[in-house]
């Protein structure tokens, strides 16, 4: 499971913007957000999409899945428990890099 | 890999916390270049100043509005057409250039009552404008002219206009950066939401952080145009005042130049729960990526694969042909940051080169972040770049090609290397598909340009007068 988390957390690290947000809880935000679109498309449980806020996250964890999916073809025969275990590391590995250990001396002001 | 001590860098070894060079293996929890700070005493910066990170990159690009710079005549003058934003109006913008000429005696007597004839004056002379941007300079900042005071007064007389001011002179912040940060919060907190704009599409967004540098804004706004999105401010490409003070009604906020617009960003979404989409405008890839997403929040998917399908269908064909001649060539973006994490994987992904080198100019450490975890092992990353480590970091990696603006570019072209203008570009538009391709063809332009090497020939050989430097 480690290196096919390594594969998500590398192209995620590579091509998304959102982990990057100005601010710890924008970071925060973003992460749980999208990470949890992905897991209910990778789980095919019903979207909730009620707040604009909801529909980017959803935005962003579509293309993200779709990478995925063409990237990394072992994903297309993960079950259910497995998809959400993965993303669910791959969370943990993003809250780390971009929040927990970053060196960004910026992340806690208060203010934009 | 440690951070890096370039040998220039010997007697200013503070130096060592701006410069990295990635390791295999590494990532930004180990090392991140110390940005957004002081400029170190003894390094020849190639910054830009507070003032001209607000009136440059942001307020100037404005088309239906008076930019009055209330200072010395070089602030204004240093500051005007430098770069390219041109307009759908006419280029009323780049035509003229306004300043309070400040003097000694008004240093010395104080510069209200000459901003407030400037003001009046620029508002007679141009009857049809109804809009103006006050910037305070170092000097008059130092002397405490009061600019909201002046505003105010000159709008209670004159009712049909509107004034905002900027206060942040070069000296209130370590870059330009600080200008886009003061520009962005007073905008927000004191202009937006005090017109309706009307509504005319059920998707409405801002684009925010595209600055039409030769064109970019329009070319993006045919893609809108055809998928049938509002857009409600471009913050500020090609944009009316009026315009971004209806900011509070857009359903998205899609986001270029997350560095000097990200602030309004943050605070439309505080404020009026409008959400951010940050994008990559620069690149096939990153392009189709940022309209795909767009098309998913507002349910138009089918609309913007169509789109997506067309552009690549009519300029793919020309990026794979100058992809097949770029392949391998090595690169350096000098720019002022939010380019270096745009660029480094569009660049490599889209034209199959290798990004050897990335200097920012007034990044902060989230851009170093971003710039980090896409760009390529063995390659620097810097902070804050001076003259002589731009000399040794192009022996160091002996880059082809470097995108950087004119002032280093005249600089490197002295050792006969090509440069790309990275800020205002040579022929742009550069973003969008069809911007990708003008980007690669002025990068061919620069790399197979003979006249780069034959230029460094000296028909004289031996006779030539070897002329010494001072320090020799």
């Amino acid at each position: 499971m480690t290196s096919q988390v390594d594969e998500l957390y590398g192209y995620v690290q590579e091509r998304c913007l959102w982990q990057f947000a100005s601010r710890t809880w924008d970071r925060n935000e973003n992460i749980e957000g999208v990470i949890g679109k992905a897991i209910d498309i990778l789980t095919e449980k019903e979207l909730t999409l009620d707040t604009p806020q909801d529909r980017l996250f959803y935005a962003d964890a579509k293309v993200m899945v779709a990478d995925f999916r063409t990237r990394f073809e072992w994903i297309n025969s993960v079950g259910p428990a497995q998809a959400r275990d993965l993303l669910h590391s791959l969370r943990d590995r993003l809250i780390d890099i971009a929040i927990t250990q970053s060196k960004n001396r910026e992340l806690n002001h208060s203010l934009y | 890999m440690p951070m890096i001590l370039l040998d220039c860098d010997t007697d200013i070894p503070e130096r060592q916390k701006h410069v990295y060079l990635k390791a295999p293996g590494e990532d930004t929890r180990e090392h991140l270049p110390l940005s957004n700070a002081a400029t170190i005493p003894g390094t020849l910066s190639e910054r830009g100043c507070a003032f001209c990170g607000a009136k440059l990159v942001i307020g100037g690009v404005l088309k239906d509005t008076i930019q009055m710079i209330h200072g010395p005549l070089g602030c204004a003058y240093d500051t005007w057409h430098t770069k390219r934003y041109p307009t759908d109006t006419g280029h009323f913008n780049m035509k003229y250039v306004w300043s309070t000429d400040m003097k000694e005696s008004h240093i010395v007597f104080g510069g209200e009552k000459r901003l407030e004839k400037s003001i009046n004056e620029a508002f007679d002379e141009m009857p049809t404008i109804k809009r103006m941007f006050v910037y305070t300079t170092c000097p008059t900042a130092l002397i405490g002219d009061d600019v909201k005071a002046v505003a105010k007064k000159v709008m209670a007389e004159r009712p049909d206009v509107d004034i905002f001011t900027v206060e942040c002179p070069g000296f209130s912040g370590v870059s330009q950066s600080k200008g886009h940060h003061v520009l962005n919060i007073g905008w927000v907190n004191e202009k937006v939401g005090t017109v309706e704009p009307e509504i005319t599409s059920p998707y409405t967004m801002n684009f925010i952080g595209d600055f039409n540098i030769q064109g970019d804004t329009q070319l993006l706004q045919t893609y809108w145009d055809r998928l049938g999105i509002q857009v409600i401010a471009h913050f500020t490409g090609n944009a009316n005042y009026d315009d971004l003070r209806g900011m509070h009604k857009a359903q998205l906020n899609v986001v270029n130049c997350a560095r000097s617009t990200g602030y309004i960003a943050n605070e439309l979404k505080k404020q009026y729960g409008i959400p951010r989409l940050d994008i990559d405008s620069w690149g096939f890839n990153y392009m189709a990526e940022g309209i795909r997403k767009i098309g998913t929040f507002f349910g138009i998917e089918d609309r913007t694969e169509a789109l997506i399908a067309e552009e690549y269908a009519k300029w793919k064909p020309e990026l794979d042909w100058f992809k097949e001649r770029l392949k391998g060539k090595k690169v350096a973006i000098w720019t002022g940051g939010p380019r270096l994490w745009h660029w480094t994987k569009s660049l490599e992904d889209d034209l199959g080169v290798e990004v050897v080198a990335m200097s920012s100019k007034f990044g902060h450490e989230e851009d170093f972040e971003k710039v980090i975890a896409r760009g390529r092992d063995g390659t620097y990353y810097i902070d804050d770049g001076n003259e002589l480590e731009f000399f040794e970091i192009i022996d160091l990696v002996k880059p082809d090609v470097i995108f950087t603006g004119p002032r280093v570019g005249e600089l490197v072209k002295k050792l006969h290397i090509p440069y790309v203008n990275g800020h205002g570009y040579h022929n742009g538009p550069y973003m969008g598909f069809e911007g990708f391709v003008n980007l690669a063809r002025d990068m061919y332009n620069a790399a197979f340009n003979p006249l780069t090497k034959l230029a460094g020939i000296d028909i004289r050989g031996d006779k030539q007068i070897a002329v010494k430097e001072a320090a020799e």
